[in-house]
């Protein structure tokens, strides 16, 4: 690769300016094939020149020469909604939805089977009843198996059944005591392949502990995998088009369990680092008997910040924070409680966060999802107030 | 009734001596609570199975199956025999593959029913069922009525085993059956040494600058724009709070 010699008496010829008696050049023109083009300061400001003021004002945010365009394409754009039409294969998710929602373990679910898809496949979510948010968790298609309700054998079965009739490539269940268990009838009663609790998730291999996580197993994907929590991020892209798809009603088939009951844990007596939904005082809260009534009534585990704890005025076993429990809770519910560091390493793993407080700087109401500037003990007062009516 | 109670040789959790697993002791007293249970074992040793003997096992048989054989085609074989209306299992191993798929291979093949996570059994009103509770996450429990013949798995919030006591565990029999020849070898996969991995975190957004990320990852901002009311009257707040709470689920719908 060498350079092209250069021939400055042909370059000097091509400058060369025609007519006149003398020879003369125009040493200004640039060869066409030389370079990157000269650029020119003064057009590129004036372009961006904002009219309209005294000063001279320029907009460098790259809008100004898009502009135009710009204004078309914004009128009436609905949200984008990503189709696909045939899909080359499809990728199933068994979500457990407990309560017609998706866990945020069902939504990396959906992350870790579109991942799977690709361009070409598309992701069907089996679910039993109606479901909110399918689309914004990446299902492309929506198929019923059976009814809401406790019914492993069945779901089992109708899985079983989609498995050959819509010749689904991958079937991702949750870890869960519920997923984990309707994966494993499948696999003895598909005989197909299960890897159970993925914790290293890829396209194309999964990987999971075993032997006391002494070692680490690793496959290519099977067609039955149980997915672990956080694994795998949830789906970020586009809304998809959560087409439901008609499916043959499963044979009915005998089943060994004949009834089965719900019986929703007593937030009075459920330990902190399990229950749902905590409700928490802090030094803020003065009126514990109103505490504990607000506690019952919204039907909410009650905690505490350290400073009740070491005061004796709640139970050791309430407190929240780092020498505390560290919570799984959905919904944590602070009032009165500033948000020390160690307070907030406990809390850190509750999804939302409601606080009141009133200290509008306290980092307490910084984390909250919804917060409320305001006394605690009107606002205890003015819920249990509200529950009653709405009970009467 | 006739309940089995299988037993596995788990690996400690902190030593990996070789033990007992807990929850398969916690099995064996939910099944000494409901009549005479006897357990079965399919390993190259009766140790350390036979230490659920000194935890009240009256009788364990021990099928003798080679170390890397696969043990349910084994358990199958001497339990098809037997019929046991009920047989209690841990809900995973412990030490070996732990993908918990034994207890259902053992049912699907004696033609058995399957219920997992049980933390309590008794007897059902109806003759030839049980009543299972079952741990739920959340702390919450479901009580089912099953069909026998059925296979229970047991869930580690059972209540704790009975303790050990050397005396009974010397009266305990240990009879050693021979197991079919021909027996498969496990399927083994790709192994190596564990390798703690960076744990996801869920809030954190993929993209984003540095700063957004740690604040993320140190559970700052999680919930996104935060709402904040200042100096609400208290019943706009309380009527805030209900919503709140009715929309992302915890508190149920109002009563119409
Ligand atoms: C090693 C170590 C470990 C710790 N571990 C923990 C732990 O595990 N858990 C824990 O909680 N703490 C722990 N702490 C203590 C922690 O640092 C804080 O001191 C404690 O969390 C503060 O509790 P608080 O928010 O209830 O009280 P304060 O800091 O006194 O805050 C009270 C808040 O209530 C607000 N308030 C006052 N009056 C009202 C009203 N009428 N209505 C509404 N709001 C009002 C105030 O604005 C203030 O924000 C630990 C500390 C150390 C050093």
């Amino acid at each position: 690769m060498t350079r092209l010699r250069r021939n400055p008496r042909g370059e000097r010829a091509a400058k060369a300016v025609a007519g006149g008696a003398r020879i003369r050049f125009d040493l200004a023109a640039r060869a066409e094939d030389r370079g990157r083009p000269r650029r020119d300061p003064r057009a590129e400001s004036a372009e961006l020149l904002i009219g309209g003021h005294a000063r001279p004002r320029l907009d460098r945010s790259g809008a100004a020469g898009a502009a135009p365009s710009s204004v078309e394409e914004t009128a009436p754009t609905a949200p984008k909604i990503a189709v696909v039409e045939s899909p080359a294969f499809l990728i199933a998710v068994v979500p457990d939805a407990l309560g017609e929602r998706l866990s945020q373990h069902d939504r990396q679910l959906f992350g870790a089977a579109r991942m799977l898809a690709g361009a070409d496949g598309a992701v069907v979510a089996l679910v039993a009843g109606e479901v909110e948010g399918l689309a914004s968790a990446g299902a492309d298609r929506i198929v019923a198996i059976g009814e809401p309700g406790y019914d492993p054998e069945g779901r089992a079965a109708a899985i079983a059944g989609a498995l050959s009739s819509l010749g689904l490539r991958y079937v991702l269940f949750p870890e869960t005591s519920d997923g984990g268990d309707v994966a494993r009838r499948l696999a003895v009663l598909s005989g197909e392949p299960l890897f159970s609790d993925v914790e290293q998730f890829s396209a194309t291999s999964v990987s999971r502990a075993a032997r006391g996580r002494r070692v680490e197993q690793r496959a290519a994907s099977k067609r039955l995998m149980t997915v672990a929590a956080d694994a795998v991020a949830a789906y970020a892209g586009p809304e998809r088009e959560a087409r439901p798809e008609p499916v043959a009603p499963a044979a009915p088939i005998k089943r060994a369990i004949l009834d089965a009951r719900r019986i929703t844990a007593d937030p009075a007596t459920t330990p902190l680092t399990v229950a749902d939904f905590v409700v928490s005082a802090g030094n803020g809260v003065t009126d514990l008997a109103l505490f504990r009534r607000l506690a019952e009534a919204l039907g909410a585990t009650p905690g505490a910040s350290r400073m009740l704890c070491d005061a004796g005025l709640m139970p050791r076993e309430s407190q929240v924070g780092a020498s505390g429990s560290v919570l799984t809770a959905t919904c944590y519910f602070a009032l009165g409680i500033a948000g020390a560091p160690q307070h907030l390493q406990g809390v850190a793993g509750c999804e939302h966060v409601v606080a009141v407080n009133t200290d509008l700087h306290a980092a307490m109401i910084e984390r909250a999802g919804l917060a409320i500037v305001a006394d605690a003990q009107d606002v205890m007062q003015a819920l249990i107030a509200a529950l009653k009516e709405e009970g009467a | 009734m006739k309940i089995v109670v299988l037993l596995s040789a788990g690996l400690h959790p902190v030593s990996g001596q070789s033990i007992l697993p807990k929850v398969e002791a916690q099995a064996l007293r939910l099944a000494l609570a409901l009549g005479e249970a006897r357990g079965r074992h399919a390993g190259p040793t009766a140790f350390p199975a036979s230490d659920a003997l000194g935890h009240g096992l009256p009788h364990l048989v021990h099928v003798e199956i080679p170390a890397e054989a696969d043990p349910v085609p084994a358990l199958v074989a001497t339990l098809e025999a037997d019929q046991p209306d009920l047989i209690l299992a841990g809900r995973r191993g412990q030490g070996g593959d732990e993908t918990g798929l034994a207890p259902y291979a053992v049912a699907s093949r004696l033609g058995m029913a399957l219920v997992s996570d049980a933390i309590a059994v008794e007897r059902g009103e109806a003759d030839g069922t049980v009543i299972v509770h079952q741990a739920l996450p959340k702390g919450a429990r479901r009580r089912l009525v099953v069909r026998l013949p059925a296979v229970v798995t047991v869930h580690p919030d059972a209540p704790a085993p009975r303790a050990f006591a050397y005396g009974v565990a010397r009266r305990g029999i240990v009879e050693t059956r021979l197991a079919p020849p021909g027996l498969p070898a496990a399927e083994r996969l790709e192994e190596r040494p564990y390798r703690r991995r960076p744990k996801l975190m869920r809030s954190a957004p993929a993209c984003g600058s540095a700063s957004e990320r740690l604040a993320a990852a140190m559970g700052a901002t999680s919930s996104g724009v935060a709402n904040v009311m200042v100096n609400p009257t208290p019943e706009e707040a309380a009527r805030a709070i209900l919503a709140h709470l009715r929309a992302i689920g915890v508190l149920p719908p109002k009563a119409a």
